[in-house]
Parts: structure tokens; sequence; C-alpha cells
């Protein structure tokens, strides 16, 4: 009796189909990590081919209207996004959405920086961005990188005291640096007290739209405001800012307003103000809600400090907010707790403007001031809560214990630091690990390029004693970074196609031109290695137009395939822009120039991408 | 023809093996892993009874470089009734379990192997004619060659590497799982 043969046999296949089933066929994936704490300074900045960097740092490229990406801790660039300057290595400024979000500005002054929070922590969804060359703000998508809206701000001139994002982004607050008469009218500088003012933005982002809008507006003070910081926990409702030239000086400012002792910190309640614009308080100027403060009283207060602060920052469990005194050589330790209490017991010793102010002493918890350390600008924080201060005039970053006011540390930049940066350091939750200082002057750091510079941002390992392990040019010129976890932001490398996008075109045998009086659309394809603008036309890849008609090119790239971006530029037309993978992009222009007009792929696709070529020919008017 | 019945376990095994041919069509019988230097993560073309999937398009706009015809679900016109085919299989086969005919079972077994060496065949073919009818304008011109149904080729800066999907290990068992019977409920 051969049983088994039959029992075997059905096992086996019961096996099988159970294995192939059921088993996991993936490689094992084996994780070895180095212990930390024996590696070099050269192996902790190393980043081998394969491996990728623990954070994205993002930093602001100031007057070059543009952010950059590096990867931290290797410090390498890894992108430069363009934001409010045209670019045109991406069509930025050139596309039809970009140029309608750039307006008709050519350049733009990139502040400050602020990721998306969701309960004071980074979110990893949109960056934000303000302009404080022409009164912008702008919002990154960063499942992209790609500018999505672009807002002017009104009544507003230089919003340096910015962006800063409420614990859940309900606001992006813009406050200004340069005061300016509501509508930007004409008035004399003699009228400054009475007809300027320092207005102060409350942006709203809606997610599901893209859009930003401004939700209501702030008629502060004539005053210079400089920088800012959202309450964090039990002081989320509130937001700090400071301020200098509160003498309302109109020349000179480098002396005139550095007189007074004291300038002030405004604390304020957005949700008060929230509820001030719901129940009517405001007058309608300029087409904005504004609240003027000596008018519409509530949830605006002074907090005087030592004269002309940069920074003011909160610290990550929301009970503290410290100055940064620029010209007072000391970090100033104010207590929310105390501010609170002060304010409800109407402690106050006078008013500005209609704006009470609270007594100093019943608000400052202590005065730190490191030996010799000049020039405090900017805090930032770590996991343990500790405080990295810039100091700008001894070229140092020192670190100390906001509870004690006792110096921990200190460790030379070169030089000039202006911000500092920790990773994830603003929030209710740093993590410590590194600090990059963003240093104004690189001096003889690099191989020299002539008297124009690079700026410098240097890498400092704060897990232990502060050292400073990599140093980083950078393109001018990052006044702030941010620098957040890299596994929170989610990136595409593909454009979903939209059956929906009436501009686009999948199909290679639906690519068409069509006419409509002297309207031209193309519908057209650039995949690898060529472009189809009329597929059934003799020649698929020329366009061909009379002088003076109103060209419309809705060019989708059908690679639907990583890192396969297209260009398109016509010659001597200047234009360039740029498809990425799946995407659908317009480009709008009048075809003024007659004859004939090479157009290629810019954005090397393939090894056929020289071929990738046509002609744009424009028939003469006689 | 009274005394040739198969017995209750074999007529459960037929049953089962009904059951894994159905199994059979949820899953790819074949695939291509296509590996080039750009391309380290591998593009994939996998083949169901009724359907490619992969990255298809990304493979045919590589291919039409050295001239090779797309793959697409219109070229692959078996794709429109394979599953048709399978499923008749399956009801055959759970027929035979029902029916527990000998005989029966002999046909089973015998178209099962028929339609095997049709699908090997045809398989084959269609790589004959992807790999040989180069188109005589590609920017790149290559000699047109045939990659195997099973193990790996080079072409130009690819390495295509082709083996079997769970749904034909599927097939597999249950063609094991045919044969039982065959043993089991032998002459004795």
């Amino acid at each position: 009796m051969k049983k088994w043969v039959p029992i075997a046999s059905g096992l086996l296949a019961g096996f099988v189909a159970a294995t192939i089933t059921f088993a996991d066929f993936s490689k094992s994936t084996n994780n070895q990590v180095a212990s930390g704490n024996t590696k070099s300074d050269a192996e902790k900045v190393y980043v081998p081919f394969g491996e990728k960097d623990d954070y994205y740092l993002f930093a602001s490229g100031g007057h070059s209207g543009q952010m950059f990406i590096y990867g931290v801790p290797s410090m390498r660039h890894i992108r430069t996004v363009p934001v409010f300057s045209p670019d045109s290595a991406t069509g930025y400024g050139f596309d039809e959405h970009t140029k309608k979000l750039m307006g008709d500005y050519n350049w733009g002054d990139l502040h400050h920086p602020a990721f998306s929070e969701t309960n004071g922590d980074y979110d990893g969804k949109y960056m934000f961005a303000t302009d404080v060359g022409n009164s912008r703000a702008a919002a990154m998508d960063l499942e992209t990188f790609t500018v999505k809206d672009i807002i002017n701000v009104p009544n507003t001139s230089g919003p340096h005291c910015a962006a800063f994002v409420t614990e859940n982004t309900e606001y992006m607050f813009l406050p200004t640096r340069f005061a300016v008469p509501i509508g930007s009218e004409y008035k004399s500088l003699d009228e400054y007290s009475q007809q300027y003012r320092g207005v102060m933005s409350a942006v709203t982002f809606d997610q599901d739209k893209d859009k930003l809008n401004v939700a209501y507006q702030v008629a502060l003070p004539p005053w210079s405001y400089d920088l800012s910081d959202a309450g964090k926990k039990e002081s989320g409702d509130w937001a700090v800012m400071t301020t200098y030239n509160t003498e309302e000086a109109t020349t000179n400012l480098e002396i005139n307003a550095s007189q007074a002792d004291r300038d002030f910190i405004v604390l304020f309640n957005w949700k008060e103000l929230e509820k001030m614009v719901a129940d009517g308080q405001y007058d309608e100027v300029t087409g904005q809600k504004m609240i003027f403060p000596e008018k519409h009283k509530g949830g605006i207060y002074l907090v005087p400090v030592a004269k002309s602060p940069h920074g003011v920052d909160v610290t990550p469990d929301g009970k503290h907010f410290i100055a940064s005194g620029k010209l007072a050589p000391s970090m100033t330790v104010f207590s929310f707790e105390k501010a609170f209490e002060a304010v409800k017991n109407q402690e106050f010793s006078g008013e500005r403007n209609g704006i009470p102010i609270l007594k100093y002493e019943s608000v400052m918890e202590r005065e730190v001031n490191p030996e010799n350390a000049l020039g405090p600008l900017h805090t930032q924080f770590d996991d343990k809560g500790m405080a990295y201060t810039t100091m700008f005039i001894s070229s140092e970053i020192v670190k100390w214990d906001p509870k004690t006011g006792e110096t921990l540390d200190r460790v030379p930049v070169q030089y000039s630091p202006g911000h500092s940066v920790a990773a994830e350091g603003d929030t209710v939750a740093p993590d410590g690990k590194w600090l990059i200082a963003l240093n104004k002057i690189a001096k003889d750091s690099y191989l020299s390029v002539g008297p124009s510079h690079p700026e410098s941002m240097q890498l400092i390992d704060i897990s232990g004693k502060m050292k400073v392990i990599q140093s980083s040019p950078v393109n001018p010129e990052p006044h702030y970074a941010q620098i957040i976890k890299a596994d929170k932001i989610k990136t595409i490398e593909v454009y979903p196609k939209d059956e929906n996008n009436k501009l686009a075109t999948y199909k290679q045998d639906e690519a068409r031109i069509e006419r409509n009086g002297n309207e031209v659309h193309v519908y057209g394809i650039a995949m690898r290695s060529k472009f189809i603008f009329d597929a059934k036309a003799k020649r698929p890849d020329v366009i061909e137009v009379n002088q003076g008609d109103k060209v419309f090119i809705h060019l989708t790239n059908t690679d639907f395939d990583e890192d396969i971006t297209h260009g398109f530029a016509i010659n001597q037309y200047d234009l360039n822009i740029e498809v990425q993978p799946g995407q659908t992009n317009t480009i709008e222009f009048t075809a003024d120039k007659a004859g004939t007009f090479p157009l290629y792929c810019t954005n090397f696709c393939s090894a056929l991408h020289q071929e990738m070529t046509g002609y744009f020919l424009v028939k003469p008017k006689n | 023809m009274k005394g040739k019945k198969l017995s209750l376990v074999s007529s459960l095994l037929l049953a089962l093996s009904a059951l894994l041919i159905v199994a059979s069509v949820f899953f790819p019988y074949w695939k291509m892993v296509f590996f080039a230097p750009q391309y380290p993560e591998g593009l994939n073309i996998i083949v169901f009874p009724n359907k490619l999937e992969g990255e298809i398009d990304i493979v045919n706009g590589l291919n039409h470089y050295i001239g090779m015809e797309n793959f697409s679900a219109e070229n692959f016109p078996e794709l429109n009734y394979l599953l048709y085919i399978m499923i008749g299989l399956a009801v055959i086969t759970l027929l035979t379990a029902i029916i527990r005919k000998k005989a029966m079972l002999y046909g089973v077994i015998g178209l099962f192997g028929i339609l095997g060496i049709l699908g090997v065949y045809d398989l084959s073919r269609a790589l004959k004619k992807f790999g040989t009818n180069l188109d005589p304008m590609a920017p790149i011109k290559i000699d047109p060659f045939v990659p195997p149904i099973l193990g790996h080729n080079t072409v130009a800066n690819f390495v295509t590497e082709s083996m079997l999907g769970y749904g034909t290990y599927f097939l597999i068992a249950a063609f094991i799982l045919l044969l039982i019977p065959l043993w089991k409920d032998r002459k004795r």
C-alpha cells in the first residue's frame, strides 16, 4: 500500500500554494547602524551614495528671491526653488501660472521661511515665505517643492517681521519693517507719527484651493517690527514681536532709532483679534478689515525691552519668550504666565498709541548676560530646552540655560552669524543634534571668487560639546532657515494623470493645433524624444502661425517616469518652460516676430534629446 | 463504464484543483523585469490572464528607440479570452470532481496539458515576434533577439529577467492535484 504517495503529493501541492500565497519573497533588509559616538567629524557629515541625509534644510535666499534646499548633515545643496524671482532653469515666471504669480515683479527679498504646523510641530505640508522687497507672501507645496500661490499684501511695506505661523497654521502673521501711510499714499514725513502705520497682516492659507488670503490687518504704531514668534501650548493663542525705532525717527535711523533705552515687544492674542473682527470691531480701509488699536481696544499689549532687540523666540514648552538684545549685550527671558497675570490685573505703566504697556518688572524673569558676548540676535532650542543664541558682533554661538541663565558652552563661527537654525529648533519638540550658523560674512573661508563673496553656513554638532564640523558656501543670502526631519516630507515623483484637465493631452493621436480667429491653441505632447503638436500633420513637431497671432501652447509631458523632465524653448522668443513628468504646462505669447525659429527641448531628457527639436514658423503680415 | 468511478478523496482533490485554477487568475502568470544603470529598481511587464501591468508605458517609451512594437492589450488578443478559458477549465475540472468519471479525468488532464503547451508556444511566439520584428527606421539599430521565457538576457544597456508568476505556480499545483487521483485510483 503506497498510500503516502497521494498524501505526500497533496501536502506538497498545498505547501506550494500556501508558500506562494503567504511567504514574503522580498529580500530581508539588514539595517546596520554604526555607533554614532565613535564617528570622526568627517564621518559624521559623510553620506555615502545610496544613503540620504536625515534632514532637509530650507534656507531663505534673501535678495535672490529663492529658497535653497540642502541636506543635513552632508550640507550638500540639493535644489534651488525659485519663489519671488523668475528662474529660466525651471521656467518659473515664464509659464502662465508662475507668470501670474510673479505679477509685474522681477525680484524679491525672501526673508524668513516658516513650515506649516500641526500642534506646534512641523507637518511637512507647506513652506511659507515673505518678500521684504515687494511686500508679498508665498506658499510652497512640499509634495512638489513648487510655489502654489503668492499674495500682495496691501498697506504693508516690507514684512521682515514674518513669517510665523500659529500652532495649527490658522494664521501666518506679517508684521512690517517699514511704516507707510495706509494704502502707501503720499504723505509728508513730517506727519510720520500721525499718518504712518506699521500695518500687520493676518494671512490665511486655504489648503484645498492653494490660496492665500488676508483675513484682517492691524494698524500698529509707525515703528519698525523686526522679528516674531507664535506662542506654543499654553501660550498658543498669543504671539510676540520685537520693535525698534519706537523713537519714530524719519531719517538716519542708525543713530536716531537707537536713542531710547527701551523699545517694546508687542504681545498680542490672535484669538482675541479674530473675535474682534468677527464682532465687527474694525474699520474697512482699502478693502481690508483694519483694527486700529487706539480705537478697537483689547488683545494687544506692549512689554518694555532693552533697546532695539532683534529676535524674540518662544521656548519649546511655551512658557517663556526670549528677546535678543542686538544693541544691548544681553538676552531677556520673559514669562508668559507673568504677562497673563499682569494683563489680568491691569498692571500697566502707561500706554503708547492707545496700547497698554505692561510693567517690565512684572513680566521679566531674568536678564542673561554672558561675558563679552556681543550682539545677540536670535535664539534656537534643543531637545532639552537649552537655548542657542547667535552673537553677531562677537561671532559666536552661546549655549545657555533659560531656566537659570547659566552659560553652558560657546563656539566661535566665521563670521558674524545672523540667525541660526537647529533641527526643528523652533517647534514644541526640537530634535537637538544639529545647529547651523547662518553667517553673514564668509570672507576668507573659501576659494576666492573675487570681491563678491558667498555667505557661509556652518554645521555645528550640538550632541555634546559644540563643535563646528562642516562649512558650506551658500548664495546670498540666508536670513533664517528651517530644518525638518526628512521623513516628514512626502514628495511625488510624477504628476498623476488628470482626465478633467482640458488643457492636457495624454494620447499621441489627440495632439492638435486649434485656431480661433487670431488665437492659436496648441495641445501638444513632449515625450522621449520628440514633440507632437499636431498628430495629423506632415510634420507633427512644427507650429506654424501668422505674425501677430496670440499663441497658447499647452504642453503635456507624457513620460510618467521619475526625473524625465522636458523643457521647451523657442529661439529668439525669450521664453523657456519646464514640463515635469506627467505635468501639463501652458505658455502664452504673441508671435510678434515673423520668421523661422527653431524650438527645442532644453532639459536633457534622453540619448536623443539633441534630436528633440522642431520649428516655429511665423508667416509675415504683408 | 460503471467500475471506473473516482474515489471521494480524488473527487475532493479535483475540486481543490478547480479552486486553485480559479485562484490563479488573480495572480500574474508571467513577468519580465528590465534592469538598466538608470533603472536599478527595475521596470516590470507583468502578464495576468486578462491584462498587462507594470511600467508598460515607460518600457514602450524606451523600446521605441530600438524599434520594438508597443506592448499593449491590443497586441495580445489572448488577454481577451484567456480568462474565460481558465474559468472554463476550472468548471470542467469541477464537473469531473462531481461526476467522478475516470475517463473524464483523462480528458481534463489532456486538455490541461494541451493548454499548457499552447500557452508556452504563444509566449515564445510573442517574444520572438517582439524581439525580431524591429522597425528598420529605429534610431538605434540592434540585432534581432529572442528573450527566453525563463532566465535573463542582455540587450544593449538592459538586462531582462523573465520569470513565472504566482498564477502559474498555482496552475502547476492544480495540475499535480489532477495527477494524484490517477495514482490513488489506479487499477488494483
